[in-house]
């Protein structure tokens, strides 16, 4: 009765910005308290998005999104859910795990703003806004863009940076959606964890980074969320994260995104202010970013051909993200992309840490969608848009859609986002964010392909036929891992990759290695360690030959005639030299199949430009395993 | 205080209804009704109260008089716009003010389901309306060797794997190496179809238990399986899964608030529908 009342009170009296209109909170119901076992080791990999925006992120909301964190948790454990614009949406498969990162600052505002009383607002450019976001969809995207160039220029209203108001009102959005998460996280069955986006940005270039928490609300309600509006680098955040851990004893980690749209400021050689990097420093940063998000909508940050100009397979979701910063509001230069792109960032690591003795570059991989939806749509075949403007329909694929301006960035060019793989001992909280934690993960562009990697010294192709799995774990390390100098000989690798049970064929597995000799010099080289008709597609020029291409552009479909259901082999680097540091990590690529355009293009009859991505090898990315000489 | 926009009094006639509604919709925002006909903004002091709270919510201190001048000015000029904009009936077909009111009524008809909590009987009941949604999964333990891609040879083969292993062959090393597990304990269907996918759970559920048998298609290619142990479908109990229920119960209450309120609403309209010939 008193959620009445006040609700009641709310309506009658306005919206006053201050008061933020999310749900009437209830009591947590608490999580089914069966206690859940882990393995001994990892035995199967959990699918999950770490990154995902619901009504109540600022620019979600004002893009349209009406699905609050309720509605995404249901839709990710595979129920039918409405989209923001009326289409019934659902994933083709549950996924295991979600984490609801909407953007701390302003959290719940724009919710605010909407359905605030008009005449409190005195600010004529908000209230421009205000207008703009209730004369519909496509004025509200304009007026979203527009608020979202303001706040990367500095130049946003002071209504909008006032701390205390804004402090007060992410208290109340942040309890009511600790109680949601809390409600839907099953152990054992689907765990639903707490986290949010601290969105750090200099100027326009993104430095932003997800914060996911191991605990449930008993310690994740002593903190709010931290606005980073005034900020330019990451300290502020690691100390928030160590103060949350001194304050509850819980753990919590960060994962850096999109340091494609950094514009050279996310891997740099340098310390976040750019002063020169201290070992502490570089210490500091691995141990609070264990993994980084490496493919998402806005684009896949893995390698650029401007780095890896021998790398056939590189530059793969670079299109239009490599032309400026997040917010456009600065163009790139190529000597931005090696502190881009993270391949270069692995080989910046192993420097760093030769000068250093700190690896700050020493991370994981994982992928996430960012979807603005609510909706966690990995699927070529169900993508839902990076937000509800750009919901299923029409030409999405050839409109422009960059943030508050009309040139740059065309819908194509956003891909259909990704996925974490996580190699965890069960589906809790704990199990997951410990996987994270050691790294023990990998990303794929959006199939669910199952990837080992395991690192040793004594592995032979005859483990394969043995129980290899334990066999990794007892005599080498897994993906994540470490080697330290071993007793003789080169390192040797388990590698195994399936296809996605309701996917496409592989095509290969390939390592890319890195390392920095004595002089300082930073190399990579791919070795493509098995393919699919390995008698039948040879070698030329170093070069495995191509595994062909089964699309049908006319029906946006592919067929498993070419490729391999599974890969596998024992591979030894042949160029170990045993005095350098080096990193290896698995590229496993799909047979080429029908981009999120190509199956727009069918459904709704359109015809796509020349320029447009239509069909692509869609692909995972394992955790590199270190090597790392005794001193 | 109190200003006088000195206007004729010219109500009457034909926009009486809409002065009607208006007086309405302006109890709801203001929570004092103005008296019909007057025409007269009346800013009383409970009005300038609210105002400079509201003032004070958003910037953390109370409005200068020179604020609350200018507030109060604005609240007069949004009175006198939004009343003559009711007289020459612009809210009529203006579909933000109609999806506005809409939300607003729905916030209210709803605002006591939200706040509401089941009682076990109510859970019970919905519990028994669709035990399939709530029942503990099937699951299941089973051994499978994985064979390769679904070809007319690879079948072939299998029948000497399969014969191999019913002649008592341990499966290690038989079949093909993948990242899954060999053998799997008491794990729900639902899972076992992330992995296989969705045909091979029908498979395992109705293959023979305790023998090797096979080959199998999955979306994986083609294996041998053994069943060793099944559960049966089983009744949920209310307690297992209490949140899950509370959370549809929840979800449910609010939609029926909702349609219900519509319902009442609906039914003092004749709705007439003409369709295009």
């Amino acid at each position: 009765m008193q959620g009445r009342i006040i609700l009641a009170a709310m309506l009658l009296a306005g919206t006053a910005l201050t008061v933020g209109c999310d749900k009437v909170q209830q009591a947590a119901g608490g999580s089914s308290s069966a206690p859940v076992t882990e393995t001994a080791y990892p035995e199967r990999v959990y699918w999950g998005d770490t990154h995902l925006h619901t009504a109540n992120s600022v620019d979600a909301f004002g893009f349209g999104n009406r699905l609050g964190p309720e509605e995404a948790l249901r839709f990710a454990q595979g129920e039918e859910v409405t989209s923001s614009t009326g289409v019934k949406a659902k994933l083709a498969r549950p996924l295991d795990f979600l984490v609801i990162t909407d953007h701390a600052e302003g959290m719940g505002s724009t919710m605010a703003l909407y359905n605030a009383p008009r005449i409190m607002i005195r600010d004529p450019q908000v209230l421009r806004w205000y207008d703009m976001m209730h004369a519909g969809p496509d004025e509200s995207v304009k007026a979203m863009g527009e608020i979202l160039q303001a706040r990367a220029k500095g130049t946003l209203p002071a209504q909008f940076r006032d701390p205390k108001a804004s402090a007060e009102r992410t208290h109340n959005v942040w309890n009511s959606y600790l109680d949601t998460v809390e409600r839907y996280n099953k152990p054992g069955t689907f765990t639903a964890f707490m986290g949010f986006e601290y969105t750090l940005m200099q100027g326009g270039n993104n430095l932003h980074r997800n914060v996911i928490f191991r605990d449930g609300k008993d310690k994740v309600a002593q903190v709010d969320p931290i606005d980073p509006t005034n900020e330019l680098t990451p300290d502020k955040l690691w100390d928030y994260m160590d103060a949350y851990k001194a304050k509850t004893g819980g753990q919590v980690l960060a994962i850096p995104h999109n340091s494609n749209v950094s514009n050279g400021m996310m891997f740099m050689m340098t310390d976040g202010a750019g002063k020169p990097m201290t070992a502490a420093w570089a210490k500091r940063r691995a141990a609070h970013e264990p993994v980084v998000e490496i493919t998402q909508i806005k684009g896949d940050s893995e390698a650029h051909p401007f780095l890896s100009p021998n790398d056939e397979f590189a530059g793969f979701g670079t299109a239009g993200w490599d032309i400026g910063n997040l917010m456009l509001t600065k163009s790139k230069t190529t000597n931005m992309f090696a502190s881009e792109y993270v391949r270069e960032a692995l080989k910046r690591g192993l420097l760093l840490e030769q000068q250093l003795g700190e690896n700050p570059y020493k991370f994981g991989l994982i992928g996430s969608t960012d979807s603005h939806t609510s909706l966690a749509t990995g699927d070529e075949d169900n993508f839902f848009g990076k937000h509800p403007g750009v919901e299923p329909a029409g030409r999405r694929a050839m409109l422009p859609q960059s943030l508050g301006k009309a040139l740059g960035r065309v819908g194509w060019q956003y891909l259909a986002g990704g996925y974490a793989g996580v190699w965890a001992k069960a589906n809790t909280r704990a199990a997951i964010w410990d996987a994270l934690s050691r790294r023990e993960v990998y990303a794929t562009t959006g199939p669910r392909m199952v990837v080992r990697f395991f690192g040793g010294w004594d592995f032979k192709d005859g483990d394969l036929g043995g129980d290899w799995v334990k066999a990794g774990y007892t005599r080498g390390v897994p993906m994540g891992g470490s080697l330290n100098a071993g007793k003789t000989g080169a390192p040797s690798f388990i590698v195994s990759a399936l296809k996605d049970p309701d996917g496409a064929n592989l095509d290969r597995v390939q390592v890319v290695k890195g390392w920095v000799d004595k002089a300082g010099t930073l190399h990579e080289k791919i070795f493509d360690v098995v393919w699919s008709d390995m008698d039948k597609r040879k070698v030329l020029g170093g070069k495995v030959a191509p595994v062909g291409d089964t699309v049908d552009l006319a029906t946006a479909t592919y067929k498993n005639a070419i490729g391999a259901p599974t890969l596998a082999t024992v591979w030894t680097d042949p160029e170990f030299d045993r005095s350098v540091r080096a990193f290896y990590y698995l590229r496993v690529l799909e047979i080429p199949t029908p981009s999120w355009p190509a199956y727009d293009a069918v459904r709704y009859k359109i015809k796509l430009g020349p320029d447009v991505r239509v069909k692509a090898q869609e692909r995972a990315y394992s955790s590199p395993i270190w090597y790392t000489p005794t001193a | 205080m109190t200003w006088r926009n000195g206007a004729a009094v010219w109500l009457r006639e034909p926009f009486v209804h809409f002065l009607v509604a208006g007086a309405l919709v302006y109890a709801v925002l203001s929570g004092r009704p103005p008296d019909l006909g007057e025409r007269k903004i009346v800013v009383g002091e409970a009005v300038v109260a609210r105002l400079a709270e509201r003032w004070s919510q958003t910037y953390r201190r109370a409005p200068n008089p020179e604020e609350l001048d200018g507030l109060i000015t604005d609240y007069v000029r949004d009175q006198a716009y939004y009343r003559e904009a009711l007289r020459l009936g612009l809210d009529k077909d203006d579909e933000v003010v109609m999806r506005r009111m809409r939300n607003k009524m729905i916030a209210l008809a709803t605002s006591e389901a939200e706040a509401a909590t089941p009682s076990d009987a109510q859970l019970q009941a919905l519990l028994d309306k669709d035990p399939a949604r709530y029942a503990p999964e099937v699951r299941l333990s089973f051994a499978h060797v994985y064979l390769g891609d679904d070809t007319p040879a690879g079948r072939e083969a299998a029948a000497a794997t399969l014969a191999r292993l019913r002649g008592g062959a341990s499966p290690q090393g038989l079949g093909q190496p993948v990242p899954i597990p060999a053998s799997f304990d008491s794990d729900p269907a639902s899972d076992v179809a992330g992995m296989f996918g969705d045909g091979f759970v029908g498979a395992l559920r109705s293959a023979p238990p305790g023998i090797w048998t096979g080959p199998v298609p999955s979306g994986l290619g083609l294996h041998l399986i053994k069943v060793t142990a099944r559960t049966a479908p089983a009744k949920p109990q209310l307690a297992d899964v209490r949140q899950a229920l509370e959370n549809d119960w929840r979800a449910q209450a609010l939609r029926t608030a909702e349609q219900e309120n519509y319902r009442r609403l609906l039914s003092g309209y004749d709705v007439v529908i003409e369709q295009p010939k």
